[in-house]
């Protein structure tokens, strides 16, 4: 489990984004201490590290820069301080992204991943293995077997993220925003289209009924079912 | 200024002088003294006094003129008495006295103001970087515990970070000094962060987005653009049609400039109305009908695009939709 050290000095908050991401599969730390903030991050040996700006007694731009010039572990600030100027000086003195206050959960994920992926040179996960089937995700396919059906880039963002939440309905509106967040705005037409075409996909290599429709609560994606068959 | 007003000033002189003569006259009658001397006496005095007066006049006219064609060109008014040349006259002197005087009482005055606006402009600022802390921390506390209660408060807190959102520009907007940074940005990421921004909304309300090929290049300061677009967005929202409502953006590169327009089908804006869109507070029929306008949102667009130096248009017609159209410029220096 890799390491992310929360540096912000709001105690629910911090609380809150310790909870969030030990969810998404951290470990999260968050600093209750600020008389030596530095010395902490540096002693802390995180993977990544959540900076606030506005810090007691200090600045979380000055910490950044002196930070830099020990350590290279990959830095989001998190602010409300919300101009270009201060997210060009941050950028300058080596965050590796900055968010501004409130943020959006999701996208403070992805960019977590992204950044994670790419400082630790692990290279994406290409292939799900779920139960009955494989997804490919560098080719955007599903396999079964030697038989295989190709997806569209929409169909693979909606399957990634069912299979996200197996066994739990997923509504609609949560599809949606997830492929909102990776900018494909699509509406509800063709989501159910996309969701029809996945299906049929399914059952061409024999994985039918395993995307179930709940009336009126969205979808649920169950394994068992065909791990029993 | 013109010679007969100027002597038609100086009456009493004239009475007094006429008096004068008039008593000359009995006198030199008196005594029976040649009628060529009283004719001589009578152009003497009467031509001293208008030869000085006319003299006099015309240095006078020389410094009005001038002060008046200076205030005529000066784009500042009021920087008027650094302009004027008093020549010689005490009176000059004093009128420019009294003129610096009183305007220096003006800008202390002025910057007065200033000050008090700046720390009120300073403190809004402050109290808002304060207020999103609360927000992002209920905004983490609702993402933990997700269910349709905290997901009905989510909508509102949203409205809150809307509002708070909208009240920084506005202070940004009415304050003299320089805000923004101008950066290359790219178009389309400026308008799918905006899209984005509203996708909740947007997607309960089963609003559909078109984006036409978008990849130019704008010089701007992206936070700002992104505020004002979503602004234009949440109108959109906010005036849709009940159902098929959809939004389309649009890029388009022109010679010096990129022209973004953002098209909705919403019920639009009655045709006499358009011209007042961007007036502070003008909320239009639309408004009225229970739409809940502030007559703030367009208001504070113009406002930002004329700091900006970009140019917007509207354009509307009733049941049909509406059209903003934003206009970056572009020049040469840009391609370099």
């Amino acid at each position: 489990m890799q390491k992310i050290l929360i540096v912000e000095d709001d105690e629910k908050l911090r609380h809150e984004l310790k909870i969030f991401l030990e969810r998404n599969g951290y470990e999260a730390v968050g600093l209750e201490k600020y008389d030596n903030i530095l010395q902490e991050m540096i002693q802390m040996n995180a993977a990544l590290i959540l900076l606030d700006i506005n810090l007691p007694n200090t600045d979380g731009q000055y910490i950044l820069k002196e930070f830099r010039k020990v350590s290279d572990v990959p830095v989001i600030m998190i602010t409300s301080r919300d101009n270009e100027m201060d997210e060009l000086l941050s950028m300058h003195y080596g965050a590796d992204h900055y968010v501004t206050k409130p943020f959006n959960t999701q996208i403070l994920l992805a960019k977590m991943i992204a950044i994670l992926k790419r400082v630790n040179g692990v290279v994406s996960q290409e292939k799900i293995e779920c139960g009955s089937f494989l997804l490919n995700l560098s080719k955007s396919r599903i396999e079964k077997g030697d038989k295989q059906v190709e997806l569209t880039g929409n169909e693979l963002k909606i399957i990634k993220f069912l299979l996200k939440n197996k066994e739990k309905i997923v509504s609609r509106e949560d599809i949606m925003n997830n492929l909102w967040d990776s900018e494909a705005f699509i509406d509800d037409n063709t989501l159910t289209v996309n969701i029809t075409r996945i299906r049929r996909k399914l059952e061409e290599i024999g994985l039918a009924d395993m995307i179930e429709t709940k009336r009126g609560q969205g979808y649920i994606l169950s394994l068992k079912e065909n791990t029993g068959v | 200024m013109k010679f007969s007003k100027y002597i038609q000033d100086r009456w009493k002189t004239i009475l007094l002088l006429l008096f004068g003569v008039l008593t000359i006259e009995i006198f030199l009658l008196l005594y029976h003294i040649s009628i060529f001397l009283h004719i001589y006496t009578i152009c003497v005095i009467f031509a001293a006094f208008f030869l000085g007066n006319f003299m006099e006049y015309q240095s006078k006219k020389y410094f009005y003129e001038d002060a008046l064609g200076k205030m005529e060109r000066l784009e500042e008014k009021y920087l008027i008495v650094e302009m004027l040349k008093p020549v010689h006259m005490l009176e000059e002197q004093l009128l420019c006295d009294i003129l610096r005087e009183s305007n220096k009482a003006m800008c202390e005055k002025v910057n007065q103001y200033k000050h008090i606006q700046t720390e009120y402009k300073d403190y809004i600022e402050l109290w808002i970087h304060e207020i999103k802390l609360p927000i992002a921390a209920s905004k983490m506390i609702i993402e933990n515990n997700k269910n349709d209660i905290t997901k009905s408060i989510e909508e509102e807190i949203n409205k809150i970070e809307e509002y708070t959102e909208q009240a920084l520009f506005y202070a940004r907007s009415s304050y003299a000094n320089k805000d923004y940074f101008v950066t290359k940005c790219n178009l389309k990421e400026i308008v799918n962060e905006s899209i984005k921004r509203n996708k909740r909304t947007l997607i309960n309300r089963k609003i559909g987005i078109r984006i036409e090929e978008m990849n130019q290049t704008i010089y701007s300061d992206s936070k700002w653009c992104s505020f004002i677009l979503n602004q234009i967005i949440q109108n959109c929202i906010k005036y849709r049609k009940e159902t098929g409502a959809e939004i389309c953006f649009m890029a388009e590169e022109k010679k010096n400039k990129v022209i973004l327009s953002i098209r909705d089908n919403g019920i639009g804006m009655r045709k006499e109305e358009t011209a007042r869109a961007f007036d502070k507070g003008f909320t239009g029929s639309n408004g009225r009908i229970g739409k809940k306008s502030t007559g703030i949102g367009l208001y504070l667009c113009k406002k930002l695009c004329d700091k900006l130096g970009l140019g917007i248009e509207f354009s509307s017609e009733e049941n049909i939709g509406t059209e903003v159209r934003l206009v970056f410029p572009k020049n040469s220096y840009s391609n370099l």
